[in-house]
């Protein structure tokens, strides 16, 4: 097995106060090794983007610690770059500025992050709408330009935070193969959030399955599928195999999910 | 089309109106001049070259007013929206201070930058940079948390932050900010020149009002509101854009 490049050590961070408030993650462990593909998965409100903004350092306050490549994270690292679960294109930019937004950042030049730019935004499909403003996109398409932002600042560590939520089924087996391809050319370390078993057990590696409130790890999962996995993988015995058996494992979360709520509202 | 043919119709009923009042006799002649008298004053200004000195001077104050008190107010706006810790230590300041009526600062601001347009200026700025400073400060909280992640994540300064994410985020308060600025800041300068003054289309309201030259005086203001509403249509142009 490589170096893990990324690593989260018993980290727990507490929302409000002692006596009032939530344990979103508890005592979490797992790294990432260069190179690989990991999934977090959980039901909704289990404390995953409690642990992306963690991750990407725009949380302090919480105990235990993140490594990258061995140093501590101590607020936003140069090797991670995130894309968020909610809406987060900017909506004064159009399309290819949005995409440019890292690189002008770093002070490259315009004709050049305009190149480089227009690459990432082909990359997810995107290309004849340089000009337009997310005002202008679908959802999905606001998404898929937060992605091609944070793939044009090239970071070693691609963070993602339910990135294909708001796709439609078809976009989102489309862009995930399009990201595994990225991923698998790349060999883009990555890190993925997100609740869908389908786009877990299709991407990853390996697997980290969560409780449900607190956030534990419950199971980590290496998924030992070969690679390239086209759309025939989804079809596979092994496929359904693995989908059922982290379906046994998120079902009884997600139902403590629902009875957590069903306790609240009687 | 119709609202058009309204305010026209109003416009119309209340020039024979008041041209009716100037003809009853009911007032003082000079009082409410005829409406002929008005025209031939406001040609008779708008020929006099000593005006557009004066709208110079005015003009001269206001831009200096508005850029002094537009760039405090944006920058103390952001200062205080985007910093929890200055905003409780001075916020409060700022919402007192702003229903103050400006003028009575004057005197202090005669004491400290003179007479001449200096005081002016003061008074304009400080007017501008209220409503300017309270606007930002409220836009630069409604700006979406995402937005403000992207930036940190992305290692952005705290000057690429407030150039490139909050600047563009809160462009829309700002300009309304400007809006009232802009009009607070008209009405200072003008206050302040009709009080103390040697130059300044306030100073010739004033000098027309003591030399009891009303036809005079309704043409400068007549002039003044043409003036001001040119200067909004333009802003809504601009915020159209
Ligand atoms: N800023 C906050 N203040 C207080 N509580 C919070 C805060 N952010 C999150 N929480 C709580 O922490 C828990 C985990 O939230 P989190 O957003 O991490 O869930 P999630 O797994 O990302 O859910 P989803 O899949 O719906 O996005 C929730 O109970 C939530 O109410
Ligand atoms: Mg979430």
């Amino acid at each position: 097995m490589a170096v893990p490049t990324l690593t989260v050590e018993h980290v727990t961070k507490r929302f409000g106060t002692t006596e009032f408030g939530v344990t979103a993650v508890e005592d979490f462990t797992f790294d990432v090794a260069e190179g690989e593909f990991v999934s977090v998965i959980g039901p909704s409100g289990c404390g995953k983007s409690t642990l992306f903004h963690i991750i990407g350092g725009l949380t302090g306050d919480y105990q235990g610690r993140v490594t990258v490549g061995g140093e501590t994270v101590n607020g936003p690292h140069p090797a991670i770059g995130m894309v968020f679960q909610e809406e987060s294109t900017f909506p004064w930019r159009n399309v290819i500025d949005n995409v440019a937004f890292p690189l002008e950042l770093r002070g490259v030049s315009r004709a050049e992050r305009l190149e480089r730019a227009l690459h990432y935004v082909t990359m997810v499909g995107l290309r004849g709408f340089e000009q337009r403003y997310p005002a202008e996109l679908s959802g999905g398409m606001r998404q898929r330009v937060s992605i091609a932002r944070t793939l044009a600042a090239q970071p070693k560590i691609l963070l993602m935070d339910e990135p294909f939520a708001s796709l439609d089924e078809q976009t989102r087996l489309l862009l995930g193969a399009k990201v595994t391809q990225i991923q698998q050319r790349l060999r883009q370390t990555t890190l993925l959030i997100t609740h869908s078993l389908t786009e877990a057990v299709q991407l990853s590696d390996r697997i980290v399955v969560m409780t449900f409130r607190p956030g534990r790890v419950r199971r980590i999962v290496e998924v030992r599928l070969p690679r390239p996995r086209g759309d025939d993988i989804l079809t596979s015995p092994e496929f359904g195999r693995y989908v059922a058996e982290l379906w046994v494992d998120l079902r009884e979360e997600a139902n403590r999910g629902l009875d957590a709520a069903e306790h609240l509202a009687t | 089309m119709a609202a058009a043919r309204l305010r026209l119709i109003a416009a119309v009923a209340i020039m024979a109106a008041w041209e009716a009042l100037a003809a009853s006799g009911l007032l003082f002649r000079d009082v409410v001049p005829s409406l002929w008298y008005i025209a031939k004053a406001l040609a008779i200004t708008l020929a006099d070259p000593a005006f557009y000195r004066n709208l110079g001077v005015t003009s001269g104050e206001f831009l200096m007013a508005v850029s002094v008190g537009g760039l405090a107010g944006a920058s103390a706006g952001l200062a205080l929206g985007a910093n929890r810790f200055l905003a409780a230590a001075y916020e409060r300041w700022v919402h007192y201070l702003a229903p103050v009526p400006k003028i009575i600062f004057f005197p202090a601001l005669l004491l400290a930058f003179g007479a001449g347009p200096g005081s002016k200026i003061a008074m304009g700025a400080i007017s501008c940079f209220f409503p300017v400073a309270i606007s930002v400060a409220s836009g630069v909280r409604a700006v979406r948390p995402v937005l403000l992640n992207v930036g940190h994540g992305f290692r952005a300064t705290t000057w690429q932050m407030a150039t490139k994410i909050y600047l563009p985020a809160v462009r829309e308060p700002l300009l309304n900010g400007l809006r009232l600025g802009f009009g607070v800041a008209a009405i200072g300068i003008l206050l302040a020149e009709t009080k103390l003054s040697k130059a300044g289309i306030g100073f010739l309201v004033m000098d027309s009002y003591r030399r009891f030259d009303m036809p005079g005086m309704y043409a400068l203001l007549i002039l003044v509101v043409l003036l001001v509403a040119a200067v909004n249509a333009a802003l809504t142009r601009l915020n159209r854009n």
